[in-house]
């Protein structure tokens, strides 16, 4: 794994502060079913960069606090082997907030993609 | 690096010892479900790979305790905990009457009439479950029965906590404690037994039906008072009942003395209501003692 500067590291937390939560909305749209943290972060890993943006650890407070906003739901489901699994949905808010955020995404991007051609 | 799960769960719970035993508590969850279920997928891709090898890799995608307790602080940190008080100042008088808008105050209004109910369910299971789990020992299925019970014993604290939370504004667990897992029965109703959280919670459960009756009657006989009096001058003036009666003689109070009952009970509504969102938060902090695990 590369080795990043703390200024670097720093810039990077501030900017999956907000884009883990539109990535995970992403996610759970797409699926369309119930999906729990570890095959979130399975899908993540495979579809992600190769250096990974973050820590699988990290998700779970985020699922935590969309699911706290009302933009997820989830259920606890028993599991014969181990702990049980929470499985996260998305509800209808965390649709329209996807729609909204996607659309602030694509403004940001663009803003930020000009400003850095010059 | 750690050597099994649980060493990694014991780090990042000493990792994260400044903050909210109810958010440990859900952390700890979260990262035994996700690291359970990551070995169990890495040995059935590779069964003979290196169990050290493949924890260690796993322990690092998910990141070190470090990293993760530095995850749920920042994010709990960034999302206000649900009916945070607004701290305004204000006049003593606005303080005063203020309650009424206060969604903490109604909230340990309904909680204190919820506990009677709660209270009263919680004492039967407990008490039924604990001798019937007594009693059951003799025989070959009463094992078993009494880990069933224990087992229910922690789904209510959960579901207690999740009420306190929502009432009180006390954070409290949102995932359920599930601890000495794959371990065989036998072994796991020892480890329940012999566990402080899993008898902490019973007690609570018997002494919550003791509180939740106490709560009932005590607001009950508060708020009536308080709104006959309240509601004097309408029953002298309109429905011309004389109120007080001494002897056979009944006393027609003149209207200041109405005017002065009225006033005196919406004062002690209102004492009251203040009084039961300061016991709302006490019960909350009782709750979180009891119902939270170190």
């Amino acid at each position: 794994m590369v080795e990043l500067g703390s200024a670097t590291k720093k810039f990077q937390k501030e900017l999956n502060a907000g884009t883990s939560s539109l990535v995970l909305l992403a996610v759970l749209n797409r699926s369309g079913e119930p999906l729990y943290g570890y095959q979130i972060a399975k899908m993540l890993e495979e579809s992600g960069p190769d250096i990974p943006m973050m820590k699988q650890g990290a998700l779970y407070p985020v699922l935590r606090s969309l699911e706290e906003n009302g933009l997820l739901e989830s259920m606890v489901e028993p599991s014969v082997s181990g702990p049980p699994r929470r499985y996260y949905k998305i509800t209808k808010d965390g649709r329209t907030a996807l729609e909204e955020w996607t659309e602030l995404w694509k403004q940001t991007k663009k803003f930020v993609d000009t400003t850095l051609k010059g | 690096m750690f050597k099994t799960i649980e060493d990694y769960l014991h780090a990042l719970k000493s990792e994260m010892n400044d903050a909210d035993p109810a958010l440990v508590q859900d952390a700890l969850a979260d990262a035994r479900e996700h690291l359970t279920l990551a070995v169990e997928a890495a040995k059935e891709k590779q069964p003979d790979g290196d169990p050290s090898e493949v924890l260690n890799r796993i322990m690092d995608e998910y990141g070190t305790p470090e990293e993760t307790a530095n995850a749920y602080r920042e994010v709990e940190r960034r999302t206000s905990p649900a009916l945070k008080p607004t701290v305004k100042s204000r006049s003593i008088f606005a303080k005063f009457f203020g309650v009424y808008a206060d969604s903490r105050a109604w909230g340990a209004l309904l909680y204190m009439l919820i506990a009677f109910v709660t209270g009263v369910f919680y004492f039967t299971w407990a008490v039924t479950g604990l001798s019937l789990s007594i009693s059951f020992a003799i025989f070959i299925f009463g094992l078993p029965f009494a880990l069933l019970f224990l087992l229910s014993v922690r789904g209510l604290a959960l579901l207690e906590g999740r009420l306190v939370e929502a009432l009180l504004g006390i954070r409290m667990p949102r995932r359920p404690l599930f601890s000495h897992q794959g371990m065989k029965w036998l072994d796991r109703l020892k480890a329940l037994l012999t566990d402080k959280a899993t008898w902490l919670m019973l007690v609570y459960m018997i002494v919550q039906f003791v509180l939740g009756i106490l709560y009932f009657v005590v607001m009950v006989t508060w708020i009536a008072l308080s709104l006959s009096f309240m509601a004097l001058p309408f029953i002298q003036l309109v429905w011309k009942i004389p109120v007080i009666v001494f002897g056979d003689q009944p006393r027609i109070l003149p209207m200041w003395e109405l005017i002065l009952f009225s006033i005196s009970g919406f004062l002690s509504l209102t004492v009251f209501v203040h009084v039961a969102k300061g016991v709302g938060q006490l019960h909350g902090k009782l709750a979180k003692w009891m119902l939270v695990s170190e």
